[in-house]
């Protein structure tokens, strides 16, 4: 059984809620995840909607694989409109919840409307409860978890801290404390629909016929595949690993993007995360588990990430590991996205140096740092400004040209000067700046292609994201390098029919252009599709870097390339054929 | 005798054994009805990582009134059409691995198939008394 074949809608306007059946069309087009999360959307939002009413709506999904024993198939969608950028917005967070929904009969949860007071839902099988959040607003995601899980027993939970609840517009959702739905103010969305968290136990089961067979075939492929030399840098070292890799190709982004070298970096590298090590974590049926807990003076954390080593260390200038563990700890529990929130205090202390707004922080100063995740999260002191994410204080401070983002949303961890791939990715990112639509840095900065050419790079980022749009639709874990044959080979035992890999790209991109449709109905165009000036006019001057820009009118070419590669026109729309051929 | 042993400090917490347990013995994917119990969480003071497996101790095996749970060549043995459905072992049980069902009951019976999927070697299969 791949689906429950049911959707439970909420309603918290009206308190009531209905078991309805999933559109097991849609289901065939956009098989789950992703997809079928920006399917439902599509159909259901209206156009122009303000993504801060009631009208908005938030959609848990699962994936036909979730609750199986397919490794890697943990992770759970969640989507809405987003409040940051106005585009579609799926986020994707691990942990346990994805499968404990399942188990409790729902393939997917929407929740519409708003709640007269802060309420938390509570679903266990076929039941489920309003209950009042009135204790627990005002609380982090860290103490909601806790006090939910010491009322409820053996739950699993997803959260919001004050971030969510003062609707900051980079405000996410965390899951067993560490585990977050990061980006685009997913946890705002929740805030603005004053539901503090979502608690859910699920008792029933998933049955296909040869069990035993089938499960025997997975862990064949998790031993042969999934734990191979190609994605265990997961378990040995984790998302830190890349810190080095950024170091070297000079894309690792270093004070506010001035520059693409840190000096810094072996303090907060992948060893020196290996130093404060307590444990590994994994995700539900994940035998990877990238999840590094470590503990270092009085702090503790699952993380830090990559990207908030990146955004919230080398690019706030602070070298030292034990604050950026408490800040990443903080950013986690008030649920700060550390890439939006590392950008805005790095945008603050650039603007205070260059002597453009005095925001009294400056590159390297721990201390006032430390204090920025509460008082961004509050809104109190300089956070009332750094809460409104970089655009926005560019609009008020200036700024414009070095404030880092796409579409409102600030740009992760790589710098585009050093992987022109990637100034692509983020300037067609259905979401605005992300590094996970594609992340064609792997095979460009840090694999055998020339980064500094745009020869090949429209068709790369578009097979890139053709390929993860099909993956987070099925639900695979970013981090198995799965090849589109694999997801069919598994898909097909679980759908119980024949699926192809081309069908698969074909859904990849289907699911793409959906997204870029919203995004059209909402007035996005070619327009929006751009980098920050200082990519393409400030050249950088450290490492293999040094004297490199994205020059604007490259970037343009590679822009025209990729709509045509895509059936776009010049202005970004999609064609009436293109959609035809997609059934759109 | 030859039983599981769980070796917390290297567990990931990533439930695969409990999968592995419920789709061999009872051919659904649910973790709840694995026949063993492993749990990762993270609490107020930090994370914390339990592992409950069945060490043969033998207290299911002396306390079932019917013979129902017998021990065979240093595994446990179950027969359906003994059992009377009581509840005993389950209440018994010191490291509360027997699931319990509507009908009948499901004891380790050392299929193993928690080893073989667990990516980490946090599960093993050794002697007892070694």
């Amino acid at each position: 059984m791949a689906y429950t074949g049911n959707i439970l809608r909420v309603n918290l306007s009206t308190g009531k809620a209905v078991k309805e059946k999933l559109n097991e069309n849609w289901a065939k087009d956009y098989l789950g995840g992703k997809g079928l999360a920006i399917k439902y959307l599509y159909e259901e939002l209206k156009p122009g909607l303000d993504p801060w009413s009631e009208d908005n709506k938030l959609i848990l999904m699962t994936g036909p694989l979730t609750g199986t024993i397919a490794p890697n198939t943990g992770k759970l969608a969640v989507a809405a409109k987003s409040p940051a950028t106005g585009t579609i917005l799926d986020c994707s967070i691990g942990g346990h919840f994805a499968p404990e929904l399942k188990y409790a009969g729902y393939d997917a949860v929407i929740i519409e409307g708003k709640a007269k007071v802060p309420v938390y839902l509570y679903l266990e099988d076929d039941q489920l409860e309003l209950r009042s959040a009135a204790g627990l607003w005002g609380k982090g995601a860290h103490e909601t978890e806790h006090s939910i899980a010491e009322t409820l027993g053996d739950v699993v939970t997803l959260a919001i801290g004050q971030a969510g609840e003062n609707l900051l517009p980079f405000a996410c959702i965390s899951s067993e404390l560490y585990r977050q739905a990061g980006r685009g103010g997913i946890g705002a969305v929740m805030g603005s629909k004053n539901l503090k968290a979502i608690s859910v136990r699920g008792t029933g089961g998933l049955k296909i016929p040869d069990i035993r067979k089938v499960s025997m075939a997975l862990n064949k492929i998790k031993r042969e595949d999934t734990m191979d030399e190609e994605n265990m840098w997961a378990y040995t070292d984790g998302t830190p690993m890349i810190v080095e890799l950024s170091q070297t190709t000079g894309i690792l982004p270093t004070r506010n993007f001035q520059e693409g070298t840190f000096e810094g970096h072996e303090n907060v590298d992948s060893e020196a995360v290996k130093g404060v090590l307590r444990a590994k974590k994994a995700c539900f049926a994940c035998p990877l588990a990238c999840g590094n807990y470590v503990e270092k003076g009085k702090s503790r954390v699952e993380g830090p990430e990559y990207e908030t080593l990146a955004l919230c260390s080398s690019n706030c200038g602070i070298d030292d590991l034990e604050a950026v563990i408490e800040f990443n700890r903080l950013c986690d529990d008030y649920c700060l996205d550390t890439i939006s929130a590392g950008n805005a205090v790095a945008f603050a202390m650039e603007l205070t140096e260059k002597g453009i707004h005095d925001f009294g922080i400056r590159f390297g100063d721990i201390d006032k740092y430390l204090q920025m995740p509460w008082l961004i999260s509050n809104r109190e002191g300089i956070g009332a400004e750094l809460a409104e994410g970089v655009s926005s204080m560019a609009d008020k401070f200036g700024g414009k040209d070095f404030a880092m983002h796409v579409k409102k949303l600030e740009i992760p961890g790589y710098e585009p000067r050093g992987s022109w791939s990637m100034g692509l990715a983020y300037g067609t990112s259905d979401r605005g700046a992300c590094h996970l639509r594609a992340w064609p840095a792997a095979v460009e900065a840090f694999g055998d292609l020339d980064p500094f050419t745009i020869e090949g790079k429209a068709e790369l980022v578009k097979d890139m994201q053709d390929d993860n749009s099909v993956k987070f639709s099925a639900i695979f874990c970013d981090f198995w390098a799965i090849s589109t044959g694999r997801m069919a080979e598994i898909l097909s035992i679980f759908l119980e029919r024949e699926v192809t890999a081309e069908e698969l790209t074909t859904i990849g991109e289907r699911v793409y252009n959906l997204a870029r449709l919203f995004n059209e109905r909402e007035g996005f165009t070619r327009k929006d599709d751009y980098l920050p000036r200082r990519i393409y006019d400030e050249k950088l001057t450290t490492g293999k870097t040094s004297g490199k820009n994205l020059p604007f009118e490259e970037y343009e070419k590679m822009l025209s390339e990729y709509y045509a590669l895509r059936g776009w026109d010049e202005k970004g729309i999609i064609t009436e054929a293109k959609k035809k051929a997609l059934n759109l | 005798m030859k039983a599981l042993f769980f070796h917390a400090e290297k567990c990931v917490g990533c439930k695969l054994c409990h999968l592995a347990c419920s789709s061999q013995n009872e051919q659904v994917f649910n973790p709840r009805l694995a026949r063993l119990k492993i749990t990762s969480c993270y609490d107020r003071n930090g994370l914390t990582v339990e592992g409950k497996t069945c060490d043969l101790c033998m207290s299911c095996v002396e306390s079932c009134p019917v013979d129902a749970i017998v021990e065979k060549n240093g595994r446990l043995a179950f027969d359906e059409d003994l059992c009377t459905d009581c509840g005993l072992c389950v209440d018994i049980c010191p490291h509360e691995v027997i699931v319990g069902k509507d009908r009948g009951i499901g004891v380790c019976v050392q299929c193993r198939s928690c080893v073989n999927w667990c990516p980490t070697e946090a599960l093993t299969f050794e002697e007892v008394n070694k």
